[in-house]
Order: structure tokens, then C-alpha cells, then sequence
């Protein structure tokens, strides 16, 4: 699993019995920040930490989860750049740097499955970086899907608004009253399923674990 | 503000100048911006040429200053804006790359324009755009929803531009500003290239392409974009309409 560091992810790569690969802060997020440009003053980390970690054993099976530390919601127009930068410029990189990892790191015929937390549709409102990182990352399972099906490794995303939901919903109601699904239970379950054997045939598709609060 | 004011960012050619004909052609005044100061002036002058008033300013998409200082002359000169096209994107856009090769570093190009352009755009912009109950479109691609295997930068991008669109529709409708997207299939300088770079792409572009053609800028796609920007639309937020020719797979 390639993963940002936090206990949700963890758990998961114990519980799917995966080795762990962390992925690098946002340097926005450590140090004394001095202001966007931080971003990409250091996608040399990045390029140093994709090139040590795409050598080595293939894997049947990754998962990759790229997840802020925190999230804070607010209106697009009152988004500050560093605040833009760090949760819209450190993502794009930082997925694209560890899809790459999985790219060079998958055996053929094995599995890859992005995990991305996006917020459902009808409660996006205050959430427009993060919408956009998870649309992202689902056309870049799609780029993923085309330019490494040749050798059978299958890819697909599942997503989760588990830790962007609002308290109190917009009508309707989502369908299932577990809205919005826990880490441990919904979302593993759906990485699980399409990490499996028995969807040999799906690639480049989206798994919504958000409890029938997404229709597409 | 009598007459109708729209803005379309990278518009020295290719879809953007089609948009501003369009727009010219319904009389409409149109602001340019692009970094080529010649061929921004040349759509400018073709914009008068159609009926339209032409306002051309050279800007940097990902200048923050730049796009503020464009967007107060426009309203200082026009009295406001009733529309905005985000049309402006990387000049690495058409470039092929295989995905675990792409420098990081490269991203910042496609990111700083299409990403952080928009979020700069969006804040000059919104408050203009309250008081006329105007409209915001982004130029997004078939890319976007169904990836490239060598485009995969550009594809990521254009998604993001969708998904935050899906969020703005719904933190700028309540107070009358409508978002929406519009993906293109246009024969442009910029496809030309990608043509060229990847020799077999023409075939796999216009081999699904139920039309069996490439839409034209100003006849195809400006209309569409026009659309979205005029009261016709009015109660159309948060779409994507796929002016490609029912090229998409994915809708």
C-alpha cells in the first residue's frame, strides 16, 4: 500500500495484510511554510521518492491513497493560495508521483486500486479543491487502465467521502443509513472486492463506497 | 451595463478565438487575453471585424496581479462582466509522455495555468460575475473523463477543472452565478501537434467519431460555449456539455 501516513490507511494495509509505503508530507503542511511556490521548490522530494520506490519486487496487488493530514471546508473564492496549493497543487502531484510508483511496481496481471476521498456531489459546496483532486485521480486510473492493460494489470478507484461529509445533509437522504461509510468497513470492503479475483474483467471504473450518494 | 461583456482567457487562437467570434457574431463585447500579443490583437480586430467590440490585453493566465489588473479594466471600461470562459492551458497540453516518466517537476506548467489559473480567475472574476448574475464556463476535454494513456497530465487536469466546476455550481448558484463546463473536439494548432507527436492518434481520434469529423472552433464549439453564456441557459449549472462530435464514450 502507498499511502499517506495516518491510522485509517494503516489499518487498512494491516488488514489487507499489505506492506506499507508512505507518501511525503506536503511541505505546506511542515516546517515554516513560505507560501505556494513551496509545492514546487520541492517536487524534487517527490522525483526522488517515486524513482527509489518504483524499483524493487513486483506486487499482484497496491493500493494507493494520497490523504491530507486534515481537512478544512471552505468557499472557493475565499481560499487562499497556500490554502489552494495545499489542497489542490500538492495532491495533483503527489498522486501523480505515487501512481507512477504503482505503475513500474505491478506484476502483469495484477491489481491496482486508487482510493480518493471526494465529496459526494450533492454536498461538494465548500469542498472545490477536493473535487477536483478526486476527478483527478479518476482519470488518471483511466490513463493507468489504457497504458497498462496490455500486460493485464487492471486499475480502478474507489472513493470516499467518510471524512468530508457534513453533519446535516442536503435532501434526500443518502440510501443507506450508514452514510457515509466507515474506512474500516464499506470502503475496505469495495478496495478488497476489486483488488480480487473475481472481477478479473474490470478496469478503469469507479467504485463509490459513499453508502448511495453518488449516481455516476 | 446595456450591452453583454465576456471575458475568454487564451484566446490568440485555436477554440478561444472560435469562442470569441461567436460571440462577436451576437454582437457581444469580448475580452482577450492571451501571453501572444500580435495574435490576440488579430482575434480583437477579427471580433470588430464580426460585429463585436474587441478589447485585447496581453496576461498571464497564472498571474494573479496580471488577472486582477485585466479584470478592473474591463469593468472600469465595459461596467462589468456578465460572462468568463477559462479556455487558457499549458503549452504542454499536446506534449505525449509515459506516466511513470514524467518529470514532477512538469506538472507545475499544466497545474500553474489550468489549476491555479482557474482558482485566480475565479476570485478576480466572482464578485462581477454576482452582480450581473452571470455565468463561469471552463474548457474541459473527452480526456478528462476517460483518460489518455500518453496525456495522462493533461487528461488529470481537465477532470479537475470538471470537478471543481461540480462544487462551484454549487457554492456560486445560490447567488445567481451559474458554472458549467463544455468538452471540445476542434481541429486546432494544438491537436495539429498532438497529431504530429503521435501519428496514429488522428485515426483513433476520428475512427469513433460518429460525425466522422473534427468540429470547427468558431462554427461548432463558439456556438455552444456562446450558449451557456447567454440568458438562454439560464437554468443550466454544474453540466458538462460534450461538443465532440458524440465522440465520448463516457457521458
Amino acid at each position: 500500500m502507498i499511502a499517506s501516513p495516518l491510522d485509517p490507511l494503516r489499518e487498512m494495509a494491516s488488514a489487507l495484510g499489505a506492506g506499507f509505503v508512505a507518501v511525503p508530507p506536503c511541505p505546506l503542511s511542515i516546517g515554516s511554510p513560505q507560501g505556494a511556490d513551496d509545492v514546487w521548490r520541492n517536487s524534487a522530494v517527490l522525483e526522488e521518492w517515486r524513482a527509489t520506490n518504483a524499483e524493487g519486487e513486483a506486487r499482484p496487488a497496491i493500493v494507493v491513497a494520497v490523504w491530507p493530514d486534515e481537512h478544512v471546508s471552505a468557499a472557493f473564492t475565499e481560499t487562499s493560495p497556500n490554502e489552494f496549493a495545499r489542497r489542490s497543487e500538492w495532491p495533483f502531484a503527489a498522486w501523480y508521483a505515487a501512481l507512477g510508483i504503482a505503475a513500474r511496481r505491478a506484476a502483469d496481471d495484477g491489481a491496482i486500486v486508487a482510493l480518493v476521498e471526494r465529496p459526494s456531489p450533492l454536498d461538494g459546496a465548500g469542498w472545490a479543491p477536493e473535487s477536483g483532486a478526486a476527478d483527478a485521480v479518476e482519470a488518471l486510473v483511466r490513463s493507468l487502465a489504457r497504458s497498462e492493460g496490455h500486460r493485464g494489470v487492471r486499475v480502478n478507484c474507489v472513493t470516499t467521502p467518510a471524512r468530508l461529509a457534513p453533519t446535516t445533509v442536503i435532501a434526500p437522504p443518502p440510501s443507506l443509513p450508514r452514510f457515509p461509510g466507515r474506512v474500516d468497513h464499506e470502503v475496505t470492503q469495495a478496495v478488497r472486492m476489486l483488488l480480487g479475483p473475481g472481477v478479473a474483467g474490470v478496469t478503469g471504473t469507479v467504485v463509490h463506497a459513499d453508502c448511495g450518494r453518488s449516481w455516476r | 451595463m446595456s450591452e453583454h461583456v465576456v471575458l475568454v482567457t487564451g484566446a490568440s487562437g485555436g477554440v478561444g478565438r472560435g469562442i470569441a467570434h461567436a460571440c462577436a457574431e451576437s454582437g457581444w463585447t469580448v475580452w482577450i487575453t492571451a501571453r501572444r500579443q500580435a495574435e490576440g490583437q488579430q482575434v480583437a480586430d477579427e471580433v470588430d471585424a464580426r460585429g463585436g467590440r474587441g478589447h485585447f490585453r496581453q496576461c498571464d493566465a497564472a498571474d494573479a496581479d496580471a488577472v486582477e489588473q485585466v479584470v478592473a479594466d474591463i469593468v472600469a471600461t465595459s461596467g462589468g462582466l456578465n460572462g468568463v470562459v477559462l479556455n487558457a492551458t499549458s503549452g504542454l497540453s499536446p506534449k505525449p509522455g509515459v506516466f511513470a516518466e514524467t518529470p514532477i517537476a512538469e506538472l507545475e506548467d499544466h497545474v500553474a495555468v489550468s489549476l491555479r489559473g482557474m482558482h485566480v480567475l475565479a476570485l478576480a472574476t466572482y464578485p462581477h460575475l454576482r452582480a450581473s448574475a452571470g455565468s463561469f464556463v471552463a474548457l474541459t476535454s473527452e480526456a478528462g473523463f476517460e483518460g489518455k494513456a500518453k496525456l495522462s497530465v493533461y487528461a488529470a487536469i481537465k477532470a479537475a477543472q470538471r470537478g471543481i466546476v461540480r462544487s462551484l455550481a454549487r457554492e456560486w448558484g445560490p447567488h445567481g452565478v451559474r458554472v458549467n463546463c463544455v468538452a471540445p473536439l476542434a481541429g486546432t494548432p494544438a491537436m495539429d501537434r498532438a497529431f504530429e507527436m503521435d501519428p496514429e492518434m488522428a485515426a483513433r481520434v476520428l475512427g469513433r467519431n460518429p460525425l466522422g469529423r473534427m468540429g470547427d472552433s468558431a462554427t461548432d464549439i463558439g456556438p455552444v460555449v456562446r450558449f451557456l453564456l447567454s440568458d438562454d441557459a439560464r437554468y443550466l449549472t454544474g453540466n458538462t456539455l460534450m461538443a465532440d462530435g458524440g465522440s465520448c464514450p463516457i457521458n
